[in-house]
């Protein structure tokens, strides 16, 4: 005899799926956002700079792809993380928090650490994009201490 | 801050998503307030008091003594 299966979903169940099936929606959104805009600028990068190393003189990008990657960006940072909040339980947005306060605080005392290292001849000198690093990698290492300690 | 949320799950025989559901939360947010790990903001446990039936100060122990 085949056992039976819970198949009759309870109602908070039904709404758990519901809004599981939202966050993997907005996951996958986010995904393609994402990627459209790495293929883009992988495909379309006439020049040979590069973000890694500051020479910012040397990156060329068709304008119509740039206008259009910019716009991509302000969906992918702006308008999504804005949507998502709007989502969120008050657990997820507590730890969002703790997310954003790390990466605060990773650009607020990265910086002139950065600065005084490059004083002492230890590292290069700081540019734009490696401060966008230290923000984002702050911001999701503390996203991951909050959610592994929650 | 302790809380009776998993004892009172369970003599309804609902599990955490069924819970999460109800209270408009994800699992996790059930999870977190039952290992007392998130204390719920007073919206929700006014919220999870009224789905229970109960007042707040029955479901939820701060320690404190009046």
């Amino acid at each position: 005899m085949i056992l039976a299966r819970k198949s009759v979903l309870g109602p908070g169940e039904a709404r758990t799926r519901t809004r599981q099936r939202r966050q993997m929606i907005f996951l996958g959104v986010s995904v393609v956002i994402g990627g459209t805009i790495g293929g883009l600028t992988g495909a379309f990068d006439q020049g040979d700079g590069s973000l890694f190393s500051g020479d910012w003189d040397k990156l060329k990008l068709n304008p119509a792809i740039a206008v259009f990657v910019s716009a991509l960006l302000v969906i992918g940072f702006i308008a999504l993380p804005l949507r998502g909040f709007g989502q969120i339980d008050e657990f997820k947005r507590e730890n969002n928090f703790i997310g954003f306060t790390g990466g605060c605080l990773a650009v607020l005392a990265g910086f002139p650490i950065w600065a005084v290292l490059y004083a002492g001849g230890m590292l290069p000198p700081p540019h734009a994009f490696g401060i966008w690093l230290l923000g984002f990698f702050g911001m999701f290492a503390s996203y991951l201490i909050a959610r592994i300690r929650a | 801050m302790k809380n009776r949320l998993k004892v009172l799950r369970a003599e309804r025989d609902w599990s955490q998503a069924e819970l999460a559901g109800r209270l408009d939360v994800s699992r996790q947010a059930v999870n977190a307030i039952e290992t007392g790990k998130h204390d719920p903001s007073l919206p929700l446990a006014f919220k999870i008091a009224r789905l229970f039936d109960m007042p707040i100060e029955d479901i939820f122990d701060d320690g404190e003594t009046a």
